[in-house]
C-alpha cells in the first residue's frame, strides 16, 4: 500500500496524500505560553460569534441580552440542566478527540455523523439481542460493537483514499448520508418497533442502560468514558512513538518519509481510531440517553465534533472543555427557545461562526510562524 | 420497459441533474481558481432559502432568483475572505460555511416570520415547451419540454467552457489555480481573482439552490439540499474539471436517482431508504472507478503568499 502511495507522489499526478492543511495543523508541543495564546484565541472566536449572532437575534425581533441571559440560566440553572448538558457533551467529546487527532495528521475526516450512526446501530443490535446477559457484560459488549462498527465505517473511505485516491473529505461526507439512511433502514426493517408512531427500536432491556453517575439524575457514566478517552489520546499523542509519528506526518511529509514513517499506515490508523471513538459516541448516546435506537439520533453530531476539535485548537486535552462548552450551549439554547422564542438553530449559527473565526485565527498564527 | 416510461425516466434524469449542474459549474470556477468548493452545499442552501423567502414575500419569481444569487454570493464572500485574506484551511472553512448556512437559514426561516416556520406553497417555475422542437418524437418531450432553469443550466455549460478554455480571463483564472506565483509574476492578482471566483461560484450555487426550491419543490425546508452540493463536487471530479464532462457526471447521478425513484414504483422488495442511498453510492463508486486519473489544479487549497 505504501509503495503505491510513494509511486503516486513521485509521479505527482494526483494530490498528495495529505491535503495542504498547514493552517489546521498546530505547533509541535504544548508550551504553556502557547496554551494561553490558544485559549485567548478560542475565547475571542466565541465572543465574536456571540456578537454576530446577537445581530441575528435582533433581526428576528428579540432582545439579544434577554436571550443570552435565558441561555445561561438554561444551561446552569439546575442540577437537571447540568446533567442534560453533560450528557449532550459526551458524544461530542468522544468524536471530537478523534477528529482533533485526524486533523493533526492532516487527515480531514468529517465522517463523524455516519460513524456515530452505525456505532449506534451496532450497539443497539447487541443490546436488543443479548437480553439474557447481565449488564456488566452486555454494556461493554454493546460499546465494543459500536466502536468496531464506527471503525469499519471509517475504514471504507480510508481504503478508498489509499487504494483509489478518492479524497477523504468527499468519501467521508458521502458515507455520512449512507450511514444515516442505514439507521432508517434498520428501523423500518429488522430493528423497528412494531406499531410505534416514530421510527424507533423497541426499548432496550434495563440491564443494557448505562448506569447513572449521580443517582437521581439523568447523568450517565458516558462522561467518564469521554474523560478517559481524552486522557488516553492526550498521553498517546504527546508521549508515545505513535503520537510522534502522527505529529511528524502532520508537520511535513518529507520529514516523515525520511524518518521511515509510513504515511499510509498513519492515515489508516488515525482514521480507524477516530471511527472507533465516534462509534463509541453513538453507542453511548443510544445506551445512555434514549435507551433505544431512534431515527436521526446522530443529527449534527459529526459536524459538532469538528467544531469542537477546532475550538480546542486540535489539542486533544482541550477537546474536553470545548465539548463541554458546546454541550452547555445546546442545553441553554433549548431553554432560550422555550422561554424567549429564539429558534434553537441559532447554535448552528454560533458554531459555524466560531469555526470560521478559529480557522481565520489559526491561518494568521500560521502566517506568523512562517515569517 | 415501455416507451413512455423511458421518456419519463430520461426527462426526470435531466430535471434532477439541473441543480447539480449549476452547482458543479460554479464549483469548477472556484476550484480552477485554486479554492476547494466544499462550501457549495451551504451556498446552495442559502440560495434555496433566499429564493423561496423572497418569492413568498414578493410573489415574484425573478426577484426570488436574484435573491438566491445574492445569498449565494454572500456566503461565497465569507468563504473567500476566510481562505484568501486569512489563509484558513479550505476544506474545513467550507464545512464551517455549510454549518453556518444550515443554522442561518433554519434560524431566519423562523425568526423572520415571528418564531414559527411559515407554510410555503410557492408557484413553481413551469415547463416551457419550445414550439416545433418539443413535438419531435423522443427528443422533443425530453429536451424541449423542460422548465426554465434546466435550459439555463445546460446552456450555461457552453459559455463556461468557452470562458475557461478560450478567453484571457479564463486562462488567468486557471493559472492562479495551477501556479499563483507565476500568475502573479505576469501581473495577475491571485487574491482578487480567487475572491471573485469564489463569489461567482456563489452565484451559480445559489441558482442551483433556487432551482431546488422554486422549480423542483416549490417550498423550503431545513437542510433541503441534503448533500446535493457534495454530489456536485463528485461530478466535478468525475468530469475532471471540464464543463462538458462534468455535465455528463451530473447526468449520470441524475439518471441513477431517476432510476432509483422509478424502481420504487415497480413494487420490488427494496426499501425506500436503500433507494435513497443510491446517488451517494453511485457517486462513491464512480469516484473509485476514476481513481488516480483525476488530477486536481496544482495549487488548489494552497494559500498564495506574496513575497
Amino acid at each position: 500500500m505504501s509503495a503505491s502511495l510513494g509511486e503516486e507522489e513521485q509521479q505527482g499526478r494526483t494530490a498528495p496524500l495529505n491535503p495542504p492543511a498547514d493552517s489546521v495543523t498546530g505547533p509541535d508541543s504544548p508550551h504553556a505560553s502557547d496554551v494561553l495564546r490558544r485559549l485567548g484565541l478560542a475565547i475571542l472566536a466565541i465572543t465574536l460569534s456571540f456578537v454576530v449572532s446577537a445581530i441575528f437575534i435582533g433581526l428576528s425581533g428579540k432582545n439579544p441580552a434577554l436571550a443570552y441571559w435565558s441561555l445561561v440560566r438554561g444551561a446552569f440553572g439546575s442540577i437537571d440542566s447540568i446533567a442534560f448538558a453533560l450528557n449532550k457533551s459526551t458524544p461530542y467529546v468522544l468524536a471530537g478527540v478523534g477528529v482533533a487527532l485526524c486533523f493533526r495528521a492532516r487527515v480531514i475526516n468529517i465522517g463523524g455523523e455516519g460513524q456515530i450512526a452505525v456505532g449506534g446501530i451496532a450497539a443497539s443490535w447487541v443490546a436488543l439481542s443479548g437480553s439474557g446477559l447481565p449488564g456488566f457484560l452486555l454494556i461493554p459488549l454493546a460499546i465494543l460493537a459500536g466502536s468496531f462498527a464506527g471503525a469499519a465505517w471509517a475504514a471504507i473511505p480510508a481504503a478508498m483514499r489509499l487504494t483509489r485516491g478518492v479524497h477523504e473529505v468527499l468519501g467521508t461526507l458521502l458515507m455520512n448520508f449512507v450511514g444515516v439512511l442505514l439507521v432508517s433502514e434498520a428501523l423500518h426493517g429488522p430493528m423497528g418497533e412494531v406499531g410505534a408512531g416514530f421510527p424507533q427500536s423497541p426499548l432496550f432491556p434495563e440491564q443494557a442502560w448505562l448506569p447513572a453517575l449521580i443517582p437521581g439524575t439523568d447523568l450517565h457514566i458516558g462522561i467518564i468514558l469521554a474523560v478517559i478517552a481524552v486522557i488516553v489520546c492526550h498521553f498517546g499523542f504527546w508521549h508515545t512513538p505513535w503520537g510522534f509519528r502522527l505529529r511528524l506526518i502532520g508537520s511535513t511529509e518529507t520529514a516523515a518519509a525520511y524518518a521511515g514513517v509510513s504515511t499510509a499506515r498513519g492515515f489508516a490508523g488515525v482514521m480507524l481510531l477516530a471511527g472507533a471513538l465516534a462509534g463509541v459516541a453513538g453507542a453511548v448516546e443510544v445506551l445512555g440517553v434514549h435507551y433505544r435506537l431512534i431515527q436521526g439520533f446522530s443529527q449534527g453530531f459529526g459536524f459538532n465534533a469538528v467544531a469542537i476539535a477546532l475550538l480546542a485548537s486540535l489539542n486533544p486535552a482541550a477537546v474536553l472543555p470545548a465539548g463541554l462548552f458546546f454541550g452547555f450551549l445546546e442545553a441553554g439554547a433549548l431553554a432560550m427557545q422555550r422561554e424567549i422564542g429564539v429558534p434553537s438553530s441559532l447554535i448552528y449559527v454560533i458554531q459555524g461562526l466560531t469555526m470560521i473565526f478559529v480557522l481565520c485565527a489559526l491561518g494568521i498564527s500560521w502566517r506568523r510562524q512562517r515569517v | 420497459m415501455n416507451y413512455a416510461v423511458l421518456i419519463e425516466l430520461l426527462s426526470a434524469s435531466i430535471r434532477i441533474a439541473t441543480p447539480l449542474l449549476l452547482v458543479a459549474l460554479g464549483g469548477v470556477i472556484s476550484e480552477l481558481g485554486g479554492t476547494f468548493a466544499v462550501g457549495v452545499e451551504g451556498m446552495m442552501l442559502m440560495g434555496a432559502f433566499g429564493g423561496a423567502v423572497t418569492a413568498l414575500v414578493t410573489q415574484n419569481l425573478v426577484l426570488g432568483l436574484l435573491a438566491s444569487c445574492i445569498c449565494g454570493v454572500l456566503l461565497g464572500a465569507v468563504i473567500g475572505v476566510a481562505t484568501v485574506k486569512f489563509r484558513a484551511d479550505h476544506m474545513v472553512t467550507g464545512l464551517a460555511a455549510n454549518i453556518l448556512a444550515l443554522g442561518l437559514t433554519s434560524f431566519l426561516l423562523r425568526g423572520l416570520f415571528g418564531g414559527k416556520a411559515p407554510v410555503m406553497v410557492l408557484p413553481t417555475i413551469g415547463a416551457i415547451h419550445i414550439p416545433w422542437l418539443s413535438e419531435l418524437p423522443v427528443v422533443g418531450p425530453i429536451l424541449f419540454g423542460e422548465p426554465l432553469m434546466t435550459y439555463l443550466a445546460f446552456l450555461l455549460v457552453i459559455p463556461v467552457h468557452w470562458f475557461l478554455r478560450h478567453t484571457q480571463a479564463g486562462l488567468t483564472l486557471r493559472a492562479v489555480g495551477e501556479n499563483p506565483e507565476a500568475a502573479f509574476s505576469v501581473g495577475a492578482n491571485p487574491h482578487l481573482i480567487r475572491m471573485i471566483s469564489v463569489m461567482v461560484c456563489g452565484v451559480f450555487a445559489g441558482l442551483g439552490g433556487a432551482t431546488l426550491s422554486l422549480q423542483e419543490l416549490g417550498t423550503f425546508t431545513d437542510g433541503m439540499t441534503n448533500g446535493r452540493g457534495f454530489l456536485a463536487l463528485a461530478a466535478i471530479i468525475v468530469g475532471r474539471w471540464m464543463p462538458f464532462r462534468l455535465m455528463w457526471g451530473c447526468l449520470l447521478i441524475g439518471a441513477a436517482s431517476a432510476l432509483a425513484l422509478n424502481i420504487q414504483g415497480w413494487g420490488l422488495p427494496v426499501s425506500s431508504y436503500v433507494i435513497q442511498m443510491t446517488p451517494y453510492l453511485i457517486a462513491l463508486a464512480v469516484l473509485c472507478g476514476i481513481g488516480r486519473k483525476a488530477r486536481m489544479p496544482a495549487a488548489i487549497g494552497k494559500a498564495f503568499i506574496r513575497n
